[in-house]
């Protein structure tokens, strides 16, 4: 398969957030795993309206 | 036997009837939808509107039919959820159609397709970002455009949405438990997956809009598949059975001859499928190619497939061609006419299926099922006598 710009799995990338947030006080792949679990859930919310409902 | 040998005896039947191979007698795996709630006592809009009763009613058919393998509700589009996102393309029993009619897909015209032709550069550069600010909007009566003044019914769209779908997809490891241990029955399959070109057609661009694209954009045509590929891929391993036991399901609508045309099913279809299913059983998990309508025309594409990564299911396709030329390397399922079963004599079932275990299910690898997902038009007499005849006759 083509690789995609925007990947499966993301609606808004964890670098694209790290931006906004600045500079990371604590621990940054604790607040990265917990961003993209949570963007996951709308990503997967989207696709199965599409193919599911 | 205790329900867990139950279980594990039909876990282990349905499984190596699945890889080809041969068990102890054939599997029963029925896709019943609206027919558990004719059989449970419910009418349609009961099942779609409460998914809990639709539960009941999956487990009180499987529970008393002798079914290896179900789905936990194959009346899969729970209605709560579809109103709760304001979503406008079905028709729900009790409220549109009438109480007792299965619900019904509505395609919009060709003016009101829910994608623009002119829109495929935008839906290429970002799939994602498209259905959640362009189709969305469409298909539901209270998300806003982007870029409109927000509304109480948009943002509860999204909420009550994202909620309900939390609430049904969490109830499914309850159910296939469920079903486990009151019946013995196994979760006939897992995760969800389409053929790009299908979802172009069923909720994009309509049906008829493809086949204009196909003829004055199908370079578009051919993008647009291409980008939402990595997506499908995922979304179906996201859903995938984590002991690789269950298939993956791809519900195959309108990739077929006549509805496309060979160049069209080779160059894009075709073309921009099997890399997702070559995908899914590298990871190592089968594809149940829930092939509605007729494929005869496609066989031979499908036998081009790594051995054993798919279990073809007939609906209208030549059952004794699919037998020659898919036999070989995959299992195969299906091909009881739901015509028969709604309509026929229960000897007249019993020899049809006769004749189909004679044809393809002399060495295993075959699992029986109507050809296409049972309504309430089913005789529950005719699916009593396809079960028995079965448990009889398909005995090695």
């Amino acid at each position: 398969m083509k690789e995609t710009r925007k990947q499966p799995g993301t609606c808004i990338p964890w670098q694209q957030k790290l931006k906004e947030l600045g500079e990371i006080k604590g621990d940054e792949e604790l607040i990265r795993k917990i961003w993209q679990d949570n963007d996951a859930l709308a990503y997967i919310y989207i696709w199965h309206c599409l193919l599911s409902f | 036997m205790d329900m867990e040998a139950l279980y594990q005896q039909r876990l282990k039947r349905y499984v190596t009837a699945m890889r080809n191979e041969k068990p102890d007698m054939i599997p029963i795996r029925p896709f019943a939808a609206e027919f558990t709630a004719k059989y449970a006592g419910y009418t349609c809009q009961q099942v779609t509107q409460d998914y809990n009763l639709a539960f009941d009613a999956a487990c009180k058919t499987a529970g008393d039919f002798d079914f290896d393998a179900v789905v936990g509700n194959m009346v899969y589009v729970w209605s709560g959820l579809t109103q709760a996102i304001g979503l406008k393309y079905y028709a729900i029993p009790g409220i549109e159609i009438g109480e007792n009619i299965g619900f019904q897909y509505l395609e919009p015209g060709e003016e009101e397709a829910f994608m623009k032709p002119d829109e495929y550069d935008q839906l290429i550069e970002d799939p994602t970002g498209f259905l959640f600010n362009v189709w969305l909007p469409r298909v539901s009566n209270d998300v806003c455009e982007i870029g409109s003044p927000s509304t109480y019914r948009n943002n509860l769209s999204f909420l009550k949405g994202g909620m309900a779908m939390m609430n049904y997809f969490s109830s499914f490891p309850g159910q296939g438990q469920r079903l486990r241990t009151e019946c013995g029955a196994v979760s006939a399959i897992s995760g969800i997956l389409k053929a790009p070109m299908d979802i172009l057609a069923d909720k994009l661009r309509g049906y008829l809009g493809l086949c204009n694209d196909l003829c004055e954009r199908p370079e578009k045509v051919l993008a647009a598949c291409e980008s939402l590929m990595p997506h499908l891929a995922h979304v179906a391993l996201s859903g995938a059975d984590p002991d690789k036991n269950v298939p993956i399901a791809i519900w195959m609508h309108r990739g077929c001859v006549p509805f496309i045309s060979h160049d069209n099913f080779d160059k894009i279809y075709w073309a921009t499928l099997k890399p997702i299913i070559e995908e899914i059983w590298s990871r190592g998990h089968q594809t149940l190619f829930y092939a509605e309508g007729k494929w005869d025309a496609h066989l031979e594409a499908f036998a081009t497939l790594p051995e054993k990564s798919i279990v073809f299911h007939i609906d209208q396709s030549d059952v004794f061609k699919v037998h020659e030329v898919l036999g070989e390397k995959f299992a195969i399922s299906g091909g009881i006419p739901n015509a028969l079963l709604s309509y026929g004599s229960q000897d007249e079932v019993r020899g049809y299926c006769k004749k189909v275990i004679d044809c393809v299910a002399q060495d295993g690898g075959y699992i029986m099922d109507a050809s296409a997902i049972i309504q309430n038009d089913a005789s529950i007499e005719n699916i009593k006598a396809m079960t028995d005849f079965v448990r009889e006759y398909g005995v090695y």
